[in-house]
């Protein structure tokens, strides 16, 4: 098979990719595992207000659906049930159905494949019972099944407490969120529900139960206490998915407040390979909005490599969109915009590649 | 916190075997991968990677940071053989399988 573009991942951050390239009449492949495009959103009833400004204020299941329904007219072939799997020497991605495996060759490919939720360690964390937030939303969201009836909510951040929320919501006696911090930060603070009680400087010592979680014994400011429950739900943040980025020869990088590991890009999110590039949750974790924006800044560049847009039209649509990105990465949390900027930074200095005149106005504002 | 706590779920590899490790000289993922089979089971280290990278900072004294990730070869997601090589019988991997299941007296398929 061959193609313009290829895009690993119908997330959101690939979905929107495909639109800004597809609706020039590019001819755009996307590659995505599941049934369904969507990605995460698929079971994320939460609403997002914090969008690019084409976008309306509205829940995860209908951004979902926004997103994959713009592409129905547009030259995109999408391949559900389909996983990158590999690299050809010449470059082409390795795609496999389970079946068969074959190669596609395209001028450009974009690697939106999000992130994977980060576990925890503590003794009994592989009872049943444990799961990670993400889990547990799918479980209730998507398959239509409650997880638990008292759960223990580990970890604060705005995903946690959204699916506090709504496991809350569908009638789960949510008896606490156990944060190990003494202190939250200005999101977490701002959306704290005072009927979920919150437990800071706390941390799990042992879940223990016969065949699944039963109690679970919980260090509160240096004291123990026991607490029945039979679900526990893990909230440690995300980190980017890495796994295509060294065998297609990009360098990695290590931001924190990124996320930990990510593929190393310039300010256009071009890789060390260049005619590879990264967007969204894979490109460092951020906001949807930023999810957003940052498949636009990608899109925007490979449309400038296929000769589509003028090196001019593709500056200004770059300079807005980064614009856009910190006024919205910002809005959620600063210092994942400028975790970015400094990474962006570094790469440029460590290829040997000047900055664009255009991110000059973006550093100072920073 | 005990010991005999699980890092790797898929292989059942706890705390200890993985300190064990550490103290024979293990410096890397790939490294208690290579002692220990931590993270080559059904889910590829997709788990518990960044557990053993935060033991490995706790246990050598460095910031994880400087901790590599594991190495990251193909086939990236668990892959059955026959959807790599293939249906066909001119493929070379698939021809030595079916010839060395030759039966006497059986005919080589075309």
């Amino acid at each position: 098979m061959e193609t313009d573009v290829l895009i690993i991942g119908a997330g959101p951050a690939g979905l929107n990719s495909a639109y800004e390239i597809a609706s020039n009449g590019v001819q755009t492949v996307i590659v995505d595992e599941s049934f369904f495009p969507g990605g995460q959103l698929k079971q994320q009833t939460q609403y997002f207000n914090n969008l690019p400004r084409q976008f309306e204020a509205q829940r995860g299941i209908t951004l979902a659906e926004t997103l994959a329904n713009r592409l129905h007219s547009l030259p995109v072939t999408m391949l559900h049930k389909h996983t990158m799997i590999g690299v050809y020497k010449d470059g082409s991605i390795g795609v496999s159905n389970g079946e068969s495996t074959f190669p596609i060759k395209a001028k450009k490919v974009i690697v939106t494949t999000g992130a994977a939720e980060e576990t925890c360690l503590f003794p009994g964390w592989t009872l049943p019972g444990v799961m990670t937030v993400g889990a547990a939303q799918i479980l209730m969201n998507r398959e239509r099944v409650l997880p638990g009836k008292n759960a223990i909510i580990l970890g604060c951040n705005s995903f946690s407490q959204e699916v506090a929320q709504q496991l809350k919501d569908c009638g789960v006696n949510i008896l606490g969120i156990i944060e190990k911090n003494t202190s939250l930060g200005r999101e977490s603070r701002e959306r704290l529900h005072s009927d979920i009680p919150l437990l800071l400087n706390s941390y799990i010592t042992r879940a223990m139960g016969r065949g699944e979680v039963e109690k679970v014994f919980i260090n509160h400011n240096g004291s123990e206490q026991e607490w029945r429950a039979d679900l526990i739900c893990i909230g440690n943040g995300l980190s980017p998915i890495l796994e295509p980025f060294e065998i297609l020869d990009c360098s990695f990088t290590n931001k924190e407040k990124l996320g930990g590991l990510l593929p190393g890009y310039d300010s256009n999110f071009k890789t060390e390979n260049s005619s590879v590039y990264v967007a969204g949750n894979a490109a460092g974790i951020t906001c949807m909005g930023g999810v957003l924006l940052t498949a636009e800044i990608a899109a925007a560049d490979v449309l400038r490599h296929l000769g589509v847009l003028n090196r001019e039209d593709a500056a200004r649509q770059t300079t807005y969109l980064w614009k856009e990105l910190l006024r919205i990465e910002t809005q959620t949390d600063s210092e994942v915009f400028y975790a970015r900027v400094a990474s962006i930074q570094e790469f440029h200095e460590k290829n040997n590649i000047p900055l664009p005149t255009s991110f000059h106005a973006i550093l100072e504002e920073c | 916190m005990d010991k005999s706590t699980i890092v790797c779920r898929c292989e059942e590899i706890n705390i200890d075997e993985i300190e064990t490790a550490i103290k024979m000289g293990a410096s890397t993922f790939d490294d208690i991968k290579r002692l220990t089979r931590c993270g080559m089971g059904p889910c590829q280290s997709k788990v518990c990677m960044n557990l053993v990278r935060e033991l490995l900072s706790e246990n050598l004294g460095k910031p994880l940071k400087e901790i590599p990730p594991s190495r990251m070869r193909m086939p990236l997601k668990i892959t059955r053989l026959g959807s790599l090589v293939g249906k066909e019988s001119s493929n070379n991997v698939l021809s030595v399988f079916s010839e060395s299941s030759l039966e006497e007296g059986e005919q080589q398929n075309e």
